[in-house]
């Protein structure tokens, strides 16, 4: 009896240390001890996880590969879909790389078509469910920030929500938590897509008519002042979901990452391709969207370029303020 | 509890922690990863009992937290602890030796557990949690920690046998 009065008083008290816990979160915000000390479990925790995660990768591809063997079929079948998609996609990049080209020209402006990049290993996945991030073993030693894009070969990973000296956490695109801007590589219709915890991943068009097929390919986005460099592969649309509203539409989409085996990523430590930076001397100059997204003199060599050439019809590329914004949001 | 059984109990749940986010992302069923700390905290409170349930619970929740970014620090402490006293009061209840009352038991737990931190992280932290993924989450996790409570279980029980402590038993 008396040992059950004593268990009953340490559960209470534990329920009040964890409310406590809860209270100083929520009033700490971000970079609070919370913040802090869940920084110094990861920089603990990194070498132990490195390790581990060493020693025991090979079982971890066993029992992938012996999955793989059970689902050949499905296997076969998905890859099948997946040189489809690639043929595709290198008609739609070379599409890109001429229009980039003649961007270029028009705006007489040095292009950036290198993304400068930190090689990292996945290192742990949360213990958790419902979040969806792993910890690799880059971190602020190496240049890395909060919100920088990461990729690996197949396309969008996420981005980093968490730097230590020697380590990071990624939020992977795939968590609830996670949107960025979207644009569909075949007609460009622009939207912001979301993570649902899994497999598929949720677009909504802004045009409820916009014109999406199943196999479309879906790549980032920089309108919206988003923090992912434009072109980034993410996946293929798989289902397009007419909604009762006619206001909207969701489109399901399949990443193109097998984020169950993620080894090695690459962290974005530049901007965007496309990304068009703050105009000076726009005084005056109309800003018609999303038809027209930039009207401008990028230099005063250039000035004779009229009004008419400098337009680029490209739905995505958002306006200067926009654009200024999102180097004030990567903190550049 | 001796300071054997102590370091013994201490290094199980860090182990669990550390395979849960190194070994089983490699390793889903249905997309979900089993949750070993909730099962290492469900074996130590089916041999000690609710004081020490609540106790290792509050300590793995407290892993869990600090593990996580999005969802706020405390909540696993409130789940596992909830877990980890709940089991410990339901042990008097089960017969000795009963090979399903565990089982049947790591598959409440799991999913109440799963479930009971995803409603509470999309209530209380920025966590979008769909009610289909916590269905999800809640049925895969509970069904991946039946199959490992076996095994969980027994290591366990083996690793208290070797370092045996004071009987907490509470009936």
């Amino acid at each position: 009896m008396h040992q059950q009065r004593r268990a009953r008083t340490l559960f209470g008290v534990l329920l009040f240390v964890a409310l406590v816990l809860v209270t100083i979160d929520f009033r700490g915000g971000e970079d609070g001890p919370a913040d802090r000390l869940r920084s110094g479990v990861t920089v603990i925790m990194r070498p132990i996880q490195d390790g581990v995660a060493t020693l025991v990768r090979p079982f971890g591809d066993l029992g992938g590969g012996f999955r793989d063997v059970v689902s050949t079929r499905a296997e076969n079948q998905r890859l099948r879909e997946q040189v489809t998609n690639l043929e595709a996609r290198r008609s739609s990049s070379v599409d890109l790389e001429r229009e980039n080209r003649q961007l270029r020209d028009l705006l007489a402006m040095q292009g950036r078509t290198e993304l400068e990049t930190v090689t990292a290993r996945t290192v742990a996945l949360a213990p958790s469910s419902f979040e969806w991030t792993i910890t690799i073993d880059v971190g602020a030693d190496d240049g890395i920030e909060r919100d920088m894009p990461v990729i690996d070969g197949d396309g969008l990973v996420g981005r980093v929500i968490q730097v230590t000296p020697g380590a990071s956490r990624v939020l992977l695109s795939i968590d609830p938590n996670f949107s960025a801007a979207s644009r569909t590589a075949r007609t460009g219709e622009i939207g912001p897509i979301d993570g649902r915890g899994g497999d598929p991943m949720v677009m909504r068009p802004l045009d409820p008519d916009a014109d999406i097929e199943v196999g479309d390919e879906l790549v980032t986005s920089s309108y919206q002042g988003g923090v992912f460099p434009a072109g980034i592969p993410i996946g293929t649309v798989s289902e397009v979901v007419e909604t009762g509203s006619r206001l909207t539409r969701e489109v399901q989409v399949s990443p193109f990452v097998d984020f169950t085996r993620l080894d090695h990523v690459l962290v974005v430590l530049t901007g965007g391709v496309a990304e068009v930076p703050p105009f000076e001397g726009t005084e005056g100059i109309e800003f018609t969207r999303p038809d027209v997204a930039v009207t401008n003199e990028p230099d005063a060599a250039d000035a004779d370029l009229d009004e008419e050439d400098t337009e680029l019809q490209d739905g995505d590329d958002g306006g200067p303020d926009e654009d200024a914004d999102a180097d004030a949001e990567r903190g550049t | 509890m001796s300071l054997g059984r102590l370091l013994v109990t201490l290094l199980s749940v860090l182990t669990a922690a550390v395979l849960q986010t190194a070994l089983f992302p490699a390793l889903t069923l249905l997309g979900f990863r089993p949750d070993l700390l909730l099962l290492v905290v469900l074996a130590i409170a089916l041999r000690e009992g609710p004081a020490s349930g609540a106790v290792w619970g509050a300590l793995a929740g407290l892993l869990t937290d600090l593990l996580v970014t999005q969802a706020p620090l405390g909540l696993g402490v409130l789940v596992f602890t909830g877990v980890g006293y709940g089991v410990g009061q339901a042990r008097p209840y089960l017969a000795p030796g009963s090979v399903s009352a565990p089982l049947l038991l790591a598959f409440v737990s799991g999913a109440i557990g799963t479930a009971g931190y995803g409603a509470l992280a999309s209530l209380l932290g920025e966590d979008r949690v769909t009610s289909t993924l916590l269905l999800q989450a809640s049925l895969a996790v509970a069904l991946y920690n039946t199959l490992l409570a076996p095994i969980v279980f027994g290591v366990v029980r083996r690793l208290f046998e070797r370092f045996p402590g004071p009987s907490a038993r509470v009936d």
